[in-house]
């Protein structure tokens, strides 16, 4: 049982890594952490092109916050 | 998206906020909601769910920019990532990242851009529904630019969307900002399904000319008036207006039982513009509640079968599509309430706004309504022609949701219809398809009255023809299984069987029956009835039995005929009581091996039988003898027991006639016989002299009458029906043409109602030859007789003169002159007997002839000139002088 949930946790982990690997190449600017969000909501079932217009808007939500913050500052 | 539990989509939604703003959920709440929202709508991907599009597109994308190493290193860990089963969805995490991806050498600065506009803009373009694109702002795009914005994918998608707006380039105007900071697609459930959409129907909603009608007239409709006060707010009535679209009860309007229709509270301070767009939207309820009842009615009750089935479902997806047309105006309107009051938003919810966006539904639900009406109390194939006859308009909107409808509708029908064409079963439970099938008919009738049309059921696209052939091809499949016991699977029969049509192929048939659809019945018909008739042939020998039925019961074979009766003739005449069978089977088998006959095929000698009819008293042999063919397994199927009864009423008529030639032969045999003989009784010749007339003159009557059975009965029509065989494309024609021949040989030889008194002459004539054979017998019995005694007598007196003695005595003289006086004194007798024979066989052969001239058939009326060609009955008889003058006058082309 114990290697069995360790061999899926491997897989797990290389199955990241390789996602990873894509995103850098594909220049997502996607981090681990926000990555394995996405992933798992597209495993739900999550229409894809719904959740990327989402992380465009969120993105530009936080520029544009920051930057009203800096010219405040 | 309602529970939530540790793994569900909103908390990592959250956390996903979280992250990317870089800050705590409180602070993220606003952006959470709005990413709820837009991912709560566009549940549904509109791109291909295949990971091996996206992946290519990766690459295409890599390719683009140049990076040619970075994409062989992609396809390399896409391997990797292919090996590893932990993902489920790995297309949507390709195509996430690919959405996501910039090309690094670009300035990533343009998101700086959107500055302070998020912030505001964000909360109204979350309710932004499909209606977007009305704000007068988005005029300032061309319909075409936009157009060209749209992803290909929407063509394809099945679902006509609206509203899909990429990012108008990087360039930021503030009006295309205002509409490009709405990447999301939001999208109205086009009421047309994925079916329709292959279909080259205009958009249902389309979006330029909407956009130019409302668009402008919009800020103009939402004037704000000052209030009355109690009077009921527009915001209200739509609200209402939405829930009536499903038929519930609003505030304001309600259903009214007695008018049936739905009807705004009297009480309601409005204005009549307002009543009077309401009450129009109102319509849609009611026509809604219409289909909806019929829906709820049929679609749990089984009997109404799967046509009836499958309309309804029909029905049910129209009314899905429309309640996801009502869930997207809920959304809307939910929107705007926790919007608050915003009256003057230019993209809210307005009657008039509902009454131009629902004026499409409208028209289809009005359809389906009119169909749900039509089709009330109709199942089956009737239901089928129901919907069928409402394809026939003009509106090519209508005419395509007819069309899909009857698409559906007539899916079972065509599945019946495979079934039975390719495979011969018919399962059909609910009595929908248009053949009927009788479970108590055995085998031996099942080709003529197990099957049969249920002419309402008939779809009305499918011509009477056509289902006639489909009766017949089931039929044809059926009677081999059944009766011919031929194992052949069906698909040997119909090479192209390939039963297993998708709705596709129904759709498609429909709309081109004249094409495929006939050419598949055609060729499944054409190839059934060939392989039927082949056994038919090769197995069961039909095209022999044929033959044999013309050989023996209508006494083609000649020579076996008169060998039988030869045979026959010393055991006939004895009274029909002494009579056994066996000795005539007997006979029959002698006659059978003397003659040629014996060359036949063993199978169909072995079916030739003798029969006795029944016997009434005084019968002699000849009435009740008989021949007979048993005839049983396939080939009953032509030769039925109706048949069968009228081959031996022929064979009767026909055996009796010959029987007349054959006795007229023995007389003429007896004349010339004894002709010499009786030279020497000078008192004879007269006698005689009459015999020879009338015997001559049967002859040349019985001839004639051999003539026309032989030749103008016989002969024709079974040329007539061994071409009509050899034509013949299924069993259906064989027994036509072979009925036809029957009919038309009991017709002819006057065995039908009609020529009753004709054949009672015939009779009369018949039984006068038979008298006259006796007369005749009689005569030269006595004649012989006599002669006999004076030759004895002449010798007696030449033996005594040679002894030397006397040669007569007086007394022995006196004795023969008196022997000779009574003699001679029979003859007058026998002469007044002939005559009077003569009297009446010419009397009977007369009236024959008046009834013949006074005959229909064509046939019989030049039979009568040959029977007195020399015109001797017309010069004896008034009647029928008068009658052929008459048909002189009458016809004198013909004569």
């Amino acid at each position: 049982m114990a290697s069995a949930a360790n061999a899926n946790l491997n897989a797990v982990r290389e199955t990241m890594d390789v996602l990873l690997e894509i995103s850098r190449l594909l220049n997502t600017g996607l981090d681990m952490e926000s990555l394995s969000i996405c992933v798992r909501l597209c495993e739900q079932g999550i229409n894809p092109e719904a959740l990327s217009a989402v992380i465009k808007e969120l993105r530009k939500a936080s520029e544009t916050l920051k930057a009203s913050e800096n010219s405040t500052n | 998206m309602a529970t939530l539990d540790q793994k569900s989509p909103n908390v990592l939604l959250q956390s996903l906020c979280c992250r990317i703003t870089g800050k705590s959920e409180a602070e993220v709440a606003h952006q959470f909601q709005y990413a709820v929202r837009v991912i709560g709508s566009n549940y549904a991907p509109t791109i291909e769910r295949d990971e091996f599009l996206v992946s290519e597109k990766i690459k295409k994308e890599l390719l683009k920019q140049r990076r040619e190493a970075d994409a062989a290193l992609f396809s390399e860990l896409h391997r990797k990532l292919q090996t590893q089963s932990v993902l489920k969805h790995r297309w949507s995490v390709l195509y996430l990242m690919l959405s996501l991806s910039e090309d690094p050498r670009k300035p990533s600065g343009r998101v700086g851009n959107y500055g302070a506009l998020f912030a505001q803009a964000l909360p109204r373009d979350a309710h932004s529904t499909p209606f977007y694109c009305t704000r007068p702002q988005s005029l300032a795009l061309g319909y075409g630019e936009r157009s060209a914005g749209l992803p290909a994918s929407v063509g394809t998608s099945g679902i006509s969307s609206l509203g899909v707006y990429t990012l108008n380039g990087p360039t930021a105007t503030p009006q295309s900002l205002l509409s490009g900071l709405q990447p999301v697609r939001l999208w109205v459930p086009g009421w047309p399904g994925p079916f329709l959409s292959a279909a080259p129907l205009p958009p249902l909603w389309p979006l330029s000319p909407l956009d130019r009608c409302l668009g402008p007239s919009v800020p103009s409709s939402r004037v704000v008036r000052p209030r009355k006060d109690g009077e009921v707010s527009e915001a209200a009535l739509v609200r209402d207006i939405l829930y009536v679209f499903q038929g519930i009860d609003g505030k304001f309007i309600k259903m009214s039982a007695q008018d049936n229709c739905y009807k705004i509270d009297g009480k309601v301070v409005l204005c009549k513009s307002l009543r009077d767009t309401s009450s129009r939207l109102a319509e849609l309820g009611w026509l809604h509640n219409k289909v909806r009842k019929y829906t709820d009615a049929r679609s749990l009750d089984r009997a109404f079968g799967l046509v009836g089935q499958s309309f309804c479902a029909a029905l049910h997806q129209e009314l899905k599509e429309y309640y996801r047309l009502l869930s997207v105006l809920h959304s809307q309107l939910q929107v705007e309430d926790e919007q608050g009051v915003m009256v003057c938003t230019e993209s809210s919810l307005t009657l008039r706004r509902l009454l131009v966006w629902m004026y499409d539904p409208k028209v289809r639900l009005k359809t389906l309504a009119a169909l749900v009406d039509f089709c009330q109390g109709r199942k089956g194939g009737e239901l089928a022609s129901a919907v069928h006859s409402y394809g026939k308009t003009g509106d090519p909107q209508m005419r395509a949701l007819v069309q899909h409808i009857l698409s559906l509708v007539s899916n079972p029908i065509l599945n019946f219809l495979y079934r039975w064409i390719y495979d011969g079963e018919l399962e059909d439970t609910y009595h929908e398809f248009f053949v009927a099938s009788d479970p108590n008919v055995k085998a031996d009738r099942l080709w003529h009255d197990k099957y049969s049309l249920r002419k309402s059921m008939i779809p009305t696209f499918i011509t009477m023809d056509q289902a006639r052939k489909v009766l017949l091809i089931g039929k044809s499949i059926n009677f081999l299984h059944q009766v011919c016991h031929d194992r052949t699977p069906p698909g040997k029969i119909t090479p192209a069987s390939n039963s297993a049509d998708t709705p596709r192929d129904a759709a498609e048939l429909l709309s081109d029956l004249e094409g495929a659809f006939q050419e598949k019945i055609d060729a499944a018909y054409f190839d059934t009835s060939k392989y039927l008739l082949d056994v038919l042939n090769r197995n069961y020998l039909l095209l022999e039995h044929l033959q044999a039925m013309r050989r023996y019961l209508l006494l083609g074979q000649g020579d076996f005929i008169r060998h039988l009766m030869d045979l026959l003739k010393p055991e006939l005449v004895r009274p029909a009581t002494t009579l056994y069978q066996h000795n005539l089977t007997g006979i029959l088998e002698t006659a059978v091996r003397a003659t040629n006959a014996q060359y036949d095929n063993a199978e169909i000698l072995k079916r030739l039988d003798v029969r006795l009819l029944e016997v009434s008293p005084g019968d002699t042999g000849w009435d009740v003898f008989s021949l007979d063919y048993h005839v049983d397994g396939p080939i009953a199927t032509v030769f039925t027991r109706e048949c069968m009864g009228h081959y031996l009423r022929v064979f009767n008529f026909l055996w009796r006639a010959k029987r007349m030639e054959y006795t007229l032969t023995d007389i003429w045999k007896g004349q010339m016989c004894n002709a010499k003989l009786l030279k020497t009784m000078p008192e004879l010749s007269g006698v005689l002299h009459q015999c020879h007339i009338l015997a001559s003159e049967m002859v040349h009557f019985i001839h004639q009458m051999q003539y026309y059975i032989t030749f103008e009965v016989l002969e024709c029509s079974w040329d007539e029906l061994w071409n009509r065989v050899q034509q013949a494309q299924d069993l259906d024609h064989i027994i036509a043409a072979h009925d036809l021949f029957l009919d038309s040989v009991i017709s002819r030889c006057l065995l039908d109602n009609s020529s009753r008194n004709l054949l009672n002459q015939l009779r009369a004539i018949f039984d006068q030859i038979i008298e006259f054979q006796s007369a005749q017998d009689s005569l030269y019995r006595s004649a012989l007789e006599e002669l006999t005694l004076r030759l004895q007598f002449e010798e007696k007196k030449q033996q005594r003169e040679e002894e030397g003695q006397w040669g007569v005595t007086a007394e022995q003289e006196a004795e023969e002159k008196k022997r000779i006086q009574e003699f001679q004194e029979t003859i007058p007798k026998m002469r007044s007997q002939l005559r009077i024979l003569t009297h009446f066989y010419q009397n009977i052969v007369q009236q024959f002839l008046v009834l013949l001239m006074t005959s229909t058939d064509e046939s019989l009326r030049f039979l009568s000139f040959r029977l007195d060609f020399n015109e001797h009955y017309k010069a004896r008889e008034p009647r029928l002088r008068a009658s052929l003058g008459t048909n002189r006058g009458r016809r004198p082309s013909n004569i």
